[in-house]
């Protein structure tokens, strides 16, 4: 049994190694090459990229661009976010109790989550279509004319987070699971004390799933500012009047269509940092009510 | 709420899928009593609970309370109060969250929630851990706190589901002699669930015994423990349980019945009727079990003195005490 004890860690390691390998050489890497990159000319066509100080950060401050990415990215997070947690929160404690059909209804608010992204858009250019879309075809049911759904600003916003609303299934799942953890007896000794099913929703059932909701929260963030380029670059290229130019299309369109790939690099930097401080803002807030003991 | 909290069970049935878990259960209990209910794990007695919280519905039958029937009441407007048998704290809550609960949802002051709260506390002994949070607590603490909850309602009827069933031996002692005090102080009629004998036979004014979905007997506990009905409450209740023997057997009597005897009522005698070998001895300190085999295979457990100066493979003889012999029809199980 001697070296038992030593090989261990070791064996720890071992296992560890492919994942720990392909973080390092996929994502803390290039991550390390884009902080470089960002403070040089680099194109992303030539191999002689030089360094160029803060020229591009001289840029950064005084891009009109940015601040309407930005804007168009925190708009989307503190729309998108409250309502895809609200939707998943909301459907998994309806669904949670089993009953029959109950199976099929669980199904059917996965289904979208399995749906690829730019499927999903295509779908929606077609729902959101002025002209023949069933989106205005509902509206007008109630005498209301419809909307240009993608040529205005607004709606074009909204458009995205309505999209967006349906690929929930991740978050709902989580929710149903640990909702079904919850203990049975803990309802009924508040039925008994007079607690009715609002007044269990907020005395209950919300504090303890609060540590599974601000994990949702965290990730939805994350999640949130990232996933929106996919319905911006297919519903509306980042128009109209750059409502939809979230910091990923606007990294996409400099590194890619611009050929200004350092600059792109500085730029997601900005989202990375944007992320960042939203996350601790969150968790700060949450810190106030102890979820996370 | 209010009231005196006079209960009865009428022809109660209820089944969970394709298992009955009662079975026409007919029982009363008097206002103010403090009746326990025992039987074997799966005969149906959390279930009567259930029932007269209200938090199951009943297939057949009836619950009244104080002569009304309670059928469409709710749980919340029933005055009772249950204790579970895992106390089922809120655990995200402190001691003093857990036991304003109820008064904050009824709609009580906080300050009033509070000082209620802390006069239940200090009843309790549990004054000191009001900060805490139920996972930061032994199992004796939650239980006191889950009965400060139940005070809280001031309720005419407390339910208790085997509340020392998660308490080790000690405790459970302690905690047995507490839960008579505050019986004895509040006089609110309680129906205590337990598996425990000791319980049964300690605890209650009286005792129902619960058997397959059926009440085999009620009544005191050493008029219970004295005259069984029945086969199945003469081997339920009493530990060791007591001898039963086909008739014409080691105990005498004719075919067609089935005869008892209680483990202490068997005495080691030289001049005994009974001849035995020793199989086991199971010394237990204040006292002693003895395993014996009669010639006929007739297995019969003897509780003896703490050091009956045998052992296994000794030869002895048995008298069973004549006026302690219990006579069961054979068919039936009843008592002749």
């Amino acid at each position: 049994m001697t070296g038992g004890r030593n090989r261990r860690p070791l064996t720890g390691w071992a296992f560890l190694a492919p994942y720990a390998v392909a973080v390092a050489l996929l994502v803390a890497l290039p991550a390390l090459l884009n902080v470089g990159y960002a403070f040089t000319d680099h194109t992303g066509l030539t191999r002689d990229p030089r360094f160029v100080g803060l020229a591009n950060v001289r840029r950064l401050l005084d891009d009109p661009f940015l601040l309407d990415s930005l804007r168009a990215s925190l708009l989307h997070v503190a729309l998108a976010v409250p309502v895809r947690l609200l939707a998943a929160v909301g459907l998994a404690l309806l669904l949670a109790a089993p009953r029959p059909g109950g199976r099929w209804f669980r199904v059917a608010v996965y289904l979208p989550t399995v749906v690829p992204d730019v499927a999903l858009a295509v779908l929606f250019l077609w729902v959101l279509n002025p002209l023949y879309g069933p989106l205005n075809q509902l509206l007008g049911l109630f005498g209301h004319p419809g909307f240009t759904w993608l040529a205005d600003p607004t709606t074009a916003r909204l458009a995205v987070v309505l999209m967006l609303a349906f690929p929930i299934g991740e978050g709902f799942v989580v929710v149903l699971a640990a909702r079904r953890l919850l203990d049975g007896r803990l309802y009924e000794a508040a039925a008994l004390e007079g607690c009715g099913p609002f007044g269990q929703l907020r005395r209950l059932t919300l504090p303890l799933l609060a540590p599974v909701l601000v994990l949702l929260a965290v990730r939805d963030t994350i999640l949130t500012l990232q996933v929106n380029f996919v319905p911006a670059y297919v519903l509306t290229d980042g128009r109209p009047a750059n409502a939809t130019l979230y910091l990923p299309v606007y990294i996409f369109d400099q590194a890619f269509e611009f050929s200004g790939f350092a600059y792109g690099a500085l730029i997601s930097m900005v989202l990375m940092a944007v992320t960042g401080v939203i996350i601790t803002g969150l968790l700060l807030m949450v810190r106030r009510w102890r979820v996370l003991r | 709420m209010g009231g005196r909290g006079e209960i009865r069970l009428a022809e109660l049935t209820k089944s969970y899928g394709r298992t009955t878990a009662l079975d026409g259960v007919d029982l009363e209990v008097r206002a103010g009593e403090l009746l326990t209910l025992v039987g074997p794990s799966g005969s149906g007695k959390s279930t009567v609970l259930r029932l007269i919280a209200g938090l199951d519905r009943p297939d057949r039958g009836r619950v009244l309370v104080d002569g009304q029937d309670v059928a469409r009441v709710p749980p919340h407007r029933r005055a009772v109060a249950m204790v579970f048998q895992d106390y089922a704290l809120y655990p995200h809550l402190t001691v003093l969250g857990n036991l304003t609960f109820g008064l904050r949802v009824r709609r009580v002051p906080r300050a009033e929630a509070d000082r209620r709260a802390r006069a239940a506390a200090d009843r309790l002994g549990i004054a000191e851990l009001l900060d805490r949070h139920p996972d930061e607590m032994s199992g004796g603490q939650r239980q006191r706190v889950a009965l400060a909850r139940a005070l809280l309602r001031e309720p005419s009827v407390y339910l208790l589901d085997e509340p020392l069933a998660s308490l080790d031996a000690p405790l459970r002692f302690a905690t047995r002699a507490d839960l008579l005090a505050l019986h004895r102080d509040l006089g609110t009629t309680t129906v205590h669930v337990t598996h425990d004998q000791a319980e049964a036979m300690t605890l209650g004014d009286r005792v129902a015994v619960l058997h397959q979905g059926r009440v085999r007997q009620v009544g005191p506990p050493q008029q219970v423990y004295d005259e069984p009905a029945d086969t199945v409450v003469a081997a339920f209740l009493g530990s060791p349980p007591m001898n039963l023997v086909p008739g014409g057997g080691v105990l005498g009597g004719a075919a067609g019945l089935t005869l008892g005897v209680r483990p202490e009522d068997l005495a080691l005698d030289p001049a005994g009727p009974i001849e035995a070998t020793v199989e086991a001895v199971e010394a237990l300190g204040s006292e002693a079990v003895l395993l014996t085999r009669c010639a006929d295979g007739t297995r019969l457990t003897v509780r003896t003195g703490p050091r009956p100066g045998v052992r296994p493979g000794d030869p002895v003889r048995l008298r069973p005490d004549p006026d302690r012999i219990h006579r069961f029809d054979a068919a039936t199980g009843r008592r002749r």
